[in-house]
């Protein structure tokens, strides 16, 4: 076996047996742990373990295999598995245009110190703007919105929030990277004369790739967030941020429904975060192997 | 003519402040077409500084610079020099070959030509095989290869180079000397190179100028007289000892100070 095709074992097998290990502990707890919750020290902050508010493991995957509602015939699975595609796909729109904007502002601000000076504060600081009180704002505008002709269409809005958290460590980590380029290499490239661009490309990008890679792990899982965050704060339809508000709401009749979309939210991080990877063992392939 | 003129230059850092560095102070120097000249002295003596001064890499506070007919500015702009460091400094991310075609590439050369000559070069560096290689498969001699033949690839007339051989062993140093010299005199390439090591300066150079520090200045300029080729016999000639002598009594006598020659090997 290749060492490559070794480590997606082992790493999927660490994988399998972390959530094993989380499978087991929730039900450990729903043996020892007290029904109604509990006091430690006089604090109340033992969960409860009733089946109402932990539902067994088995309970909610054998809650995939029923449908939705008693009144139609569609297996909750589908359902779960169509809102998390949904969300998906407006996540990687989110990431798309979030990285793109990160990658390009931190280019401004490698060329420019001007701007590094003036900008990097503000990014900072846009990130502290609560994502919730935002999200009704961004939608709003985006009814009145009209691009090239194109009305704007509503779930963009949930991309670009997305957008929005994922550009952040992406510009940070970004502008990190193209700062990254060892002296001896720049004064080789300036020995050849090279332009600012001509350096950018063959030399500040190639560095920049081990400091850019973890940068768009977090902006995947960022865009995630954003976008649930925006379906469950303004009700857009189809995505798994909605299902879990719906869900939420009949956790007292159906407990263990909530979790198949909680799970789906999960699925589709984890979808996010393989693709980063995929990229990962893409770009790294021909690096040294220590610096992986 | 000369492949670098440089004169009465002089090279001051921070100039009127508090931490102001005379780093060369009246220098002058020519280099001529198809000689090997190294450059020696302790650090802080401003070897690397002269050295970046002919690439046009700092500007001079004083004093002109000529390299190959041109302003040191042309000549860069002309890509008329190449350059090799002490790390070779070759790209993690591209292949041997593309290392060497990186400044073609940025010459606007088209790929049949580029690739051409790499394999030229590779051949010249006698790593004809390693082409599809990346840099940290090879070792520490093989990566200092290519980085000459990157240097040397669009044939300049002119070959910089700066401690190149500082981080191998002394087997491989030996070696890569013997290499150095035999691509030269295939190429006929002017070299000025920098060095700490007394013997690597005397056996590769027609001249070694002496350096030394606070300010930094040329304190001697030693003629090696070392006739025909040199080899591994060289290093065991009377002649090559008498000019590494002198070559010491220089350092001593420029520092000027209790440590002179502080810093310079004597391997």
């Amino acid at each position: 076996m290749s060492p490559l095709a070794q480590r997606i074992v082992r790493r999927s097998s660490m994988f399998v047996v972390a959530l094993l290990f989380v499978a087991a502990l929730w039900e450990l707890y729903k043996v020892v742990g007290p029904e109604d919750g509990g006091a430690l020290l006089g604090i109340n902050i033992l969960p409860r373990s009733n089946d109402r508010a932990m539902p067994h493991i088995w309970d909610m995957l054998s809650r995939y295999n029923r449908p939705e509602l008693r009144s139609s015939e569609r297996k909750i699975w589908r359902v779960v598995l169509a809102g998390a595609w949904f969300s998906f796909r407006l996540s990687l729109v989110g990431f798309a245009i979030g990285t793109t904007v990160g990658v390009l502002l931190a280019t401004l601000m490698a060329r420019f110190k001007v701007v590094e000076r003036g900008l990097l504060p503000y990014l900072v600081v846009s990130q502290t703007v609560p994502l919730i009180a935002l999200a009704p704002l961004v939608v709003s505008w985006g009814g009145k919105l009209e691009v090239f002709g194109y009305e704007w269409p509503r779930w963009l809005s949930a991309s670009v929030l997305g957008a929005f958290l994922a550009f952040f460590p992406v510009a940070v980590g970004t502008l990190r990277g193209l700062s990254s380029a060892n002296h001896a290499s720049l004064e080789l490239m300036d020995s050849y004369a090279a332009s600012w661009t001509q350096t950018l490309f063959r030399l500040r990008f190639p560095s920049a790739i081990p400091f850019m890679v973890p940068a768009f792990k977090l902006a995947a899982s960022a865009s995630v967030i954003g976008v649930v965050v925006a379906e469950i704060s303004t009700g857009l339809k189809g995505g798994i941020g909605r299902l879990i508000i719906e869900y939420a709401r009949e956790a007292t009749g159906d407990p263990a429904k909530v979790f198949t979309a909680v799970f789906g939210a999960a699925l589709l991080g984890l979808a996010m975060a393989g693709l980063v990877a995929a990229f990962d063992l893409y770009v790294m392939r021909n690096r040294p192997k220590e610096a992986t | 003519m000369s492949t670098v003129n440089v004169s009465n230059l002089n090279k001051i850092f921070n100039k009127g402040q508090t931490n102001q560095v005379d780093a060369l102070v009246d220098v002058s120097l020519s280099v001529e077409q198809g000689e090997f000249v190294s450059l020696i002295g302790p650090s802080g003596c401003g070897k690397s500084t002269l050295l970046r001064l002919i690439a046009n890499l700092l500007e001079p506070t004083s004093g002109d610079v000529v390299v190959a007919g041109k302003s040191a500015k042309q000549a860069r702009l002309d890509q008329d020099y190449g350059m090799a460091f002490q790390q070779a400094g070759l790209f993690d991310w591209r292949t041997v070959s593309k290392n060497i075609e990186l400044p073609l590439e940025l010459k606007g050369w088209d790929k049949t030509k580029r690739e051409a000559r790499a394999k030229e070069m590779l051949d010249l560096v006698k790593l004809p095989e390693f082409s599809g290689h990346f840099p940290w498969q090879l070792s520490g001699g093989m990566q200092q290869r290519v980085a000459i033949a990157r240097a040397l690839a669009a044939h300049p007339p002119l070959l910089l180079m700066d401690e190149p051989f500082g981080a191998l062993d002394e087997m491989t140093r030996e070696h890569m000397q013997a290499e150095l010299l035999s691509i030269c005199a295939k190429t006929g390439t002017t070299v000025v190179f920098v060095t700490h090591s007394i013997p690597e300066a005397v056996y590769l150079s027609n001249r070694v100028v002496v350096m030394s520090p606070r300010p930094g200045r040329i304190t001697k300029i030693v003629d090696v007289k070392l006739d025909g080729q040199r080899n591994e016999s060289t290093r065991e000639r009377p002649e090559f000892f008498a000019a590494i002598t002198s070559v010491r009594e220089a350092l001593r006598a420029g520092g000027g100070h209790a440590h002179a020659g502080a810093g310079v090997e004597d391997r």
